[in-house]
Order: C-alpha cells, then sequence, then structure tokens
C-alpha cells in the first residue's frame, strides 16, 4: 500500500494526495494498492510546482486500528514533534492520531519508495 | 555593540526586497524548485519535516534587546511563540511559512537582523568567544575582526558557489570558549611582547561523517592581514576543493587530501601573489569597527560586593546559581551571568517569546541592553554588576531561566533532530530531556560536576557529539533509533574526538548507560579530576564494562 | 540556440553573438571561433594568425593561468559552469580580470543562474549566454540590486569602507 506526500509550498504544511486534492491529514489519504496508480498520481504532483515541493511516495502498512506509514519518519511527518504534543497535527487529536502514535517500527527510517533510483 | 550604519542597513535591505521577489516568482511558477532552492538557503530558509525552518544570523552570538525583542516577535507572530538557540549561536524558527519569510526578513532588517548566508555553500555566521569584552584573558575583543570578516564575507561574489558550507570561529583568549578547532578555519589571536597583534590559523576542522581538529596552517599572521590570507584560504578551495561527492567536499577533506604542508604551501603562493592593499582594511576602517566595541560606561565598584555575598549566604538556591552560572569579569565589581536554556525535560536551546522578554529586559536594566549566545545553547548578560546578579537571579527565576547547571550534566547540547530535521536519523531531544531529567536534582548534578553531553540525530553531527565528553549520535537500525556513545570529546584547548564506546544502545537504554558511567567515574575519580579527566586517566575500559557487562 | 546577453554602461542588452562555439570534434567553421583550451593548445597559433578572433573555453577544472601570455591576442574568455552550484569559474574570472589583467570579453557559459547576476558582474564577466532572451531587462535589474558593496571585487565599485571614509556623516551610527 502507498500513498503520496508532499509540503505545501507556500506554508511548508505536509499534506497527503487524496484524488487531485491534497489534504492535511493523514487519515485523509487516498491509499494506493495499485503501483501504476500510484505513480500516475506522484507524475500529477510533480507537475504542481506552484502549490507542492518534492511529492513523493511512501509505503503505508496496517497497524493496530487502521493504517499508518510504515516508517518511523513518516509517521512523524503526520503527526508533529514529540517533544510538543500541542504543535502539529497530533495537537488536533482523535481516533487517527492515535492510530499513528501507537504504531511502532519500521523497515526504512527515510520511508521514501524509490529513494535510491532504480536504472 | 556595533550597530548597522546606513550602509549595513542598506544591504539587508536590498537582500530582503531581492528575496522577496525571489519568492514572488516561486510562489508563481516562475522559478522552479531546483532553482529557487540555493537562493532561498542562502536567506537560511530550509524545508523541513513539518515546515520551513528559518535560521537568523546572530553575528558573534551578540544581540542587543531590541534585537532579542524582535525575535520575540517573529516567534510571536509567526511562528509558535519560541525560537531555538543553535550550535553557532544562530537561532532557529521551525514553523515558518514562505509567504511570511519576506515580511519577517523586513521586520528583522529594521533591527539589524538577517538571515544572510546561515545556509548553502557559502560562507557562515562568523561565531566568537561569548565573553568576548568581558574576560580579563583575551588579547583583543574578538568581536571587532568578525565584524570586520562579516562584512567581508557578505555577499562575497567569488565565494558564493563553494564546494560547500565554510564556518569560521574566533577566539582571543587563552581558553578556547568558541571552540575553533572544530571548523573550517579557526582563528586564534595573540599579541607578541611589541603589542602587535597576530592569528594562528587553524584549516580543516570539522565533525560529521570525517571528523577532524583543525591543524594550524599558519603560526602567526600580522591581523591587519587577515582578510587577503582568508581571500587566499577561500580561493583555494573554491578552486580546488571536491564538487564530484557532498561528503568529500568540505576544506578539511581538501586539507588531508593535500597534506597540512602541501595546502598551506598552496595559500601562501596564492597569498603572495594577492594585492593585499586592495583586501585588507584600512586602518581607518578597523578603528571605526574597534571603537564601536570599546567598553563604555562601567562604574568604578570594589571587587567584592557585599550583596552578592550576603545573597550567597541566605539563599542556597542562589548560592548553586553563583557557583556555576556566574563568571568572572575583567572590570572588577561585575560579572557575565549565563542564563541556562536547559531547564530539565525543556527542549534545550529553545526559549518562548517571553523568556527572550524577560532576557530583553534584563539586558537592558543591567547589562547595558547586550545579550550573547552560546554555541552550547544557552544566553547569557556579559556586563552585570555584582550587587545586580541576586536581582537578576530572581527574575530569571520566575521566568524559568535559573537553572544552575552550567557545564553539568543537565546543559546538555542536543540538535533538533528527527522530531525536526529532515535529514535526521532519530531524534535527540527526548533523549536529552530523559537523561536531564534523571540527574535534575541539583545537588546530584553538582556532585557529578562539569559533565558535557552534546547529542546530535544523525552524522551531521550538528549537535557536536565527537566533541562530547559523552557524546550520543542517533542512528537508524532497521528503522528503530538506536544510540552511539563515545566517550573523552573535547571542543576545547586539548581539542579531541569521542572513542566509540560500544555497539549501539536502544532508544531506552541510553540514560541507563550514562547512569552507569556516572556511577563508574564516582568510583574511579581522584581528587579533582572531572569525568573528562577521569576517562583520560582510565580509559574506556571500565566504562565499557559497565555500560555493556549485562550483554555478556 | 543560446542568446548572448552582454553588459555595457550598467545595462544588459542582446547581441548578435559573433562567435561560433566549436567543439573539439568538429571542423573549424571560417569565422570567428570559441574552442576549448586544448585546442587552443593545439590550433591557436594558427587560427590567430589568419586574422579572426579567438576567444577559447575553460572548463572549471583547468587554470585561466595556462592562457596568461595568450591573452593578449584572445577576444573571449569563456568560463564554462557545469552546474550552477559549480562557482570555480568566478575566481578564474577574478584572475582572469585582477591578476593577469584581461580586457577582453568575459563570457559565462552552461548552467547560469539570472540570480547569479551581481556575482558575475562582480566577478569581472561582461557576458553571458542564456537560452532566454526574455530575461534581459531583469538581468539589468538583478545585476543593479545591491547599493553597496563591502569587499572590492573585479568590477571596480567602491566598497562601502571607502563610501565611509569619502562620507563622514554615513559613520554617526555606529556604536553604543
Amino acid at each position: 500500500m502507498k500513498a503520496l506526500t508532499a509540503n505545501r509550498l507556500a506554508d511548508g504544511e505536509v499534506v497527503f494526495w487524496r484524488g487531485g486534492a491534497w489534504m492535511e491529514r493523514f487519515a485523509d489519504a487516498e491509499l494506493f494498492d495499485d503501483d501504476a496508480q500510484a505513480e500516475a498520481a506522484e507524475g500529477h504532483a510533480k507537475a504542481e510546482i506552484t502549490c507542492l515541493v518534492d511529492p513523493y511516495l511512501i509505503d503505508v502498512v496496517e497497524v493496530e486500528g487502521g493504517v499508518a506509514p510504515l516508517s518511523y519518519r513518516e509517521r512523524l511527518r503526520a503527526l508533529g514533534p514529540t517533544n510538543k504534543p500541542d504543535h502539529g497535527k497530533q495537537a488536533a487529536g482523535g481516533a487517527d492520531i492515535e492510530v499513528l502514535a501507537h504504531a511502532h517500527g519500521a523497515a526504512r527510517s527515510t520511508g521514501r519508495v524509490n529513494l535510491i533510483k532504480r536504472k | 555593540m556595533y550597530r548597522y550604519d546606513p550602509i549595513d542597513q542598506a544591504m539587508l535591505a536590498d537582500r530582503a526586497a531581492e528575496f522577496r521577489e525571489q519568492c514572488a516568482r516561486r510562489l508563481a511558477g516562475d522559478l522552479t524548485e531546483d532553482q529557487f532552492k540555493p537562493l532561498r538557503l542562502m536567506n537560511g530558509l530550509y524545508l523541513q519535516l513539518h515546515a520551513y525552518m528559518l535560521r537568523v544570523a546572530i553575528p558573534y552570538g551578540t544581540l542587543d534587546s531590541d534585537q532579542l525583542r524582535a525575535l520575540a516577535r517573529v516567534a510571536r507572530t509567526y511562528d509558535r511563540g519560541y525560537g531555538h538557540f543553535t550550535t553557532r549561536t544562530n537561532i532557529q524558527f521551525h514553523w515558518i511559512k514562505l509567504r511570511d519569510a519576506p515580511d519577517i526578513l523586513d521586520d528583522l532588517a529594521k533591527v539589524g537582523l538577517h538571515a544572510i548566508q546561515t545556509s548553502g555553500n557559502c560562507i557562515r555566521n562568523i561565531t566568537a568567544d561569548p565573553h568576548a569584552g568581558a574576560t580579563a584573558d583575551e588579547v583583543d575583543d574578538p568581536r571587532i575582526w568578525v565584524e570586520a570578516m562579516r562584512q567581508w564575507s557578505t555577499f562575497h561574489p567569488e565565494f558564493a558557489f563553494l564546494p560547500r558550507k565554510f564556518k569560521i570561529a574566533v577566539t582571543a583568549a587563552a581558553k578556547d570558549r568558541a571552540a575553533i578547532k572544530i571548523y573550517d578555519v579557526g582563528l586564534r589571536l595573540h599579541r607578541d611582547d611589541a603589542g602587535e597583534l597576530s592569528f594562528e590559523v587553524h584549516v580543516g576542522g570539522g565533525l560529521g561523517r570525517t571528523p577532524y581538529i583543525g591543524p594550524v596552517i599558519r603560526e602567526r599572521l600580522p591581523a591587519r592581514h587577515l582578510l587577503s590570507y582568508l581571500q587566499a584560504i577561500l580561493r583555494v578551495f573554491n578552486r580546488h576543493g571536491r564538487r564530484d561527492n557532498i561528503f568529500k567536499a568540505r576544506i578539511k577533506i581538501l586539507v588531508a587530501a593535500l597534506g597540512v604542508e602541501e595546502f598551506s604551501r598552496q595559500v601562501e603562493e596564492e597569498w603572495a601573489k594577492t594585492d593585499k592593499a586592495q583586501v585588507d582594511l584600512p586602518d581607518v576602517e578597523l578603528a571605526r569597527i574597534r571603537a564601536a566595541f570599546a567598553p563604555n560606561g562601567f562604574e568604578t565598584l570594589p571587587p567584592v560586593s557585599k550583596a552578592f555575598a550576603a545573597a550567597r549566604l541566605s539563599d542556597p538556591a542562589f548560592a548553586r546559581f553563583a557557583r556555576h552560572n556566574v563568571m568572572a569579569h575583567k572590570v572588577p565589581g561585575y560579572a557575565l551571568v549565563n542564563i541556562a536554556l536547559k531547564t530539565p525535560g525543556e527542549t534545550p536551546g529553545d526559549a518562548s517569546a517571553e523568556q527572550m522578554e524577560v532576557v530583553a529586559d534584563l539586558a537592558d536594566r543591567y547589562s547595558f541592553g547586550e545579550a550573547r549566545v552560546t554555541y552550547e545553547q544557552n544566553l547569557l548578560l556579559p556586563h552585570v554588576k555584582l550587587d545586580d546578579v541576586p536581582a537578576v537571579h530572581a527574575e530569571l527565576a520566575a521566568a524559568g531561566l535559573a537553572s544552575a547547571n552550567i557545564g553539568l550534566i543537565s546543559d546538555i547540547i542536543a540538535c533538533p533532530g528527527l522530531d525536526y530535521c529532515a535529514l535526521a536519523n532519530a531524534r535527540a531531544i527526548p533523549i536529552a530531556q530523559d537523561i536531564a531529567r534523571k540527574f535534575a536534582d541539583p545537588e546530584v548534578a553538582e556532585k557529578v560536576g562539569e559533565l558535557k553531553i552534546k547529542i546530535s540525530g544523525c552524522i551531521n553531527a550538528c549537535g557536536h557529539h565527537h566533541v562530547g565528553h559523552i557524546g550520543i549520535l542517533g542512528v537508524d537500525k532497521k528503522g528503530e533509533e538506536f544510540y552511539q556513545l563515545t566517550l573523552g570529546g573535547s571542543g576545547e584547548d586539548n581539542a579531541s574526538l569521542g572513542q566509540i564506546l560500544g555497539p549501539a544502545l536502544p532508544a531506552d537504554g541510553v540514560t541507563r548507560a550514562i547512569d552507569q558511567m556516572v556511577e563508574v567515574y564516582l568510583k574511579e575519580r581522584t581528587g579533582e579530576e572531572r569525568f573528562l579527566d577521569t576517562f583520560r586517566r582510565t580509559g574506556l575500559t571500565p566504562f565499557k564494562e559497565a555500560v555493556y557487562a549485562e550483554a555478556h | 540556440m543560446p542568446k548572448l546577453i552582454k553588459w555595457r554602461a550598467g545595462a544588459a542588452a542582446i547581441v548578435e553573438d559573433p562567435f561560433t562555439s566549436v567543439a573539439d570534434d568538429q571542423e573549424i567553421p571560417p569565422g570567428d571561433v570559441i574552442i576549448s583550451l586544448r585546442r587552443f593548445h593545439d590550433e591557436g597559433a594558427r587560427l590567430l594568425g589568419g586574422g579572426r578572433a579567438v576567444g577559447v573555453r575553460i572548463e572549471p577544472n583547468e587554470a585561466v593561468e595556462d592562457l596568461a601570455y595568450d591573452l593578449p591576442m584572445l577576444a573571449v574568455v569563456a568560463l564554462a559552469f557545469p552546474k550552477f552550484r559549480d562557482g570555480r569559474a568566478f575566481s578564474a574570472a577574478r584572475v582572469l580580470r585582477e591578476r593577469l589583467g584581461f580586457t577582453g570579453e568575459v563570457r559565462a557559459v552552461g548552467d547560469v543562474l539570472l540570480e547569479q547576476a551581481p556575482y558575475l558582474i562582480r566577478c569581472g564577466f561582461d557576458a553571458v549566454e542564456t537560452e532566454d532572451p526574455s530575461t534581459v531587462a531583469r538581468w539589468t535589474a538583478a545585476a543593479r540590486r545591491y547599493r553597496h558593496v563591502y569587499q572590492r571585487a573585479a568590477d571596480g565599485r567602491e566598497p562601502a569602507f571607502v563610501e565611509r571614509q569619502r562620507e563622514p556623516a554615513l559613520v554617526e551610527r555606529v556604536g553604543i
């Protein structure tokens, strides 16, 4: 499973693709089971240079209570800094935040798909 | 302190106007991110995990109260009400929006602050001894020379696209409080018997993947030739530094590859061809800068303050504060008052807007309007009358700024780490918080004595872990946060790089390991030995055994 | 085909480029040419003897000092920017102007950003090849961006510390 994320150009906010729109909550992210669809979305996103910086795909896995980014780094992007629980997206609270906060472990801390380009 | 004249002000205004246009072009899509990124970096604006981060320069770590208040306003207006002071004596705001950046730079420019060259492959903010102008052990005020270098390096057209970033640090004191040996260029001022000033020049220090203690390339450089000599160093670096691999692009790699002798020879050769009069500052300009830093307004006071002595006797908390945070000043009756931004359990180096305003106010009332930032992520008031220290302490205490732990185990350097930084592999802040909480009891901390713990969230070493008495490096092991400990580093005189203790520990094992090592130290120490001294005598063995014994 | 922007009297203008840049494996056409340093070593004398204007292209890892004795006969030195981040040409340009006294055209070729204009001019460049001629006005504006400079460079602009000496009124605000 994959999701597509980026930072919004104007304010740096972490956002997630959902059907061509950009959502601020990971819970609202579109999940791709199909790699081709994921890459097509990424292609669209890369063209949106006035909205976004650096869109990229991330791995998502099922966890207790829902889904979460596989990598710890991406979970932090979806939540906020751990030293200030009232800063970042986590401040909104709610069940989806709880799911992210309780997920643990990861395969790669950078969490980017295709970080190293394969020829 | 140096106040910006109309020319200095115009520089900031022109740069802010240029960046405003560049931002507009980026937002309109006329610039791609690839084209915009180096421009935004040259104005200290990073894109990090959660938002943009703006790094504002604090040249030679010196601020006046207006500047501190302006930083507080930026924190409040454009950020989340706080700022983070860094190991390069800059301040970072972690929640900035790109579209606000031009307004922020305009606001900062009004008080002579900027974010010029705080990132990018250019000459960065130059740091100095935080006790400059207040300490008896300096031969000159190093900030005079740093201000000269600041101007020379600002928008220097030849050195804006170097192989890599370039960091300079300066001291003029016998004791190196600027860690000059861990930077690309480290300068130490000397004065000979005839009263002539000269620089001892180190080149090629640095931390990161390949740490080096900077070797001396020239023992004595007449001070008036500082800029022409620097130009020679920078030109050799610009022309011959590696450009094929960003991990091998710092000048330290070039110095190591050529060897100190050959590198020095190339610099001398370039310098010999230089028309020095075109580069070096004329005496009148040096005098102008010098005059700005001239001491001014000190009263003639007795060296001993009755009020200070009485407060020490009557208030144990104040006595502790006096022991650790108050340092001797060159003028009798005055002192340097350190403000630790290290309340155990808080984020090291952070200050709220309110706290910045408290310090600004104290600076106005008690320190000629001046405050300093240290590379250990603390603040200080450089010129406080001993008589006034008790009042200052009381107000600091009310603002949560009176931790009496300067140089102690809870005075930890920690980079922002994976909580904020796009480069990090692991978090640093929670590790610092945990250790500081463990040793929060001031009596315990005092018993342990001087112990400098430095934590980096990745190999870039912004937390200076290589030169920590205990260094902690966060690494990513199969997606989990692990921490590699090193012992015996020091960024001061007798600079040394830490030695690896053993295999990396999981996050929840770090505080326990620190505790075990403190136990070893307390058991092994003789006489007045600090942790570092004991380690230098015993080596790794007893510490290693204590930490890894259970594993076997 | 890149256009040539030239600085003259403080303004940028698109000009016809009389020079043809010739790669090492191409035949040299008639007329004014810019060739590589290596080719210049081989064929430079012959070309110059034929009466045409000759320019030499210097890569970042080549030393402009190699041209020291030939400079009086060269019309152009083209300094290459393989990537805009590769700032070696800025040093080369300053050496050309300030140390070697070159008075011909110093041209920036390759991946050059508009934003680099102030630095290019200060280091002694007076021409840049660009794919986008519509940016001429922007080059002029960019080059004029800074009212003052702190250090001397190849452009002869008076540094701040000289301005201050000339106008003491500027100096009054310094100090506590």
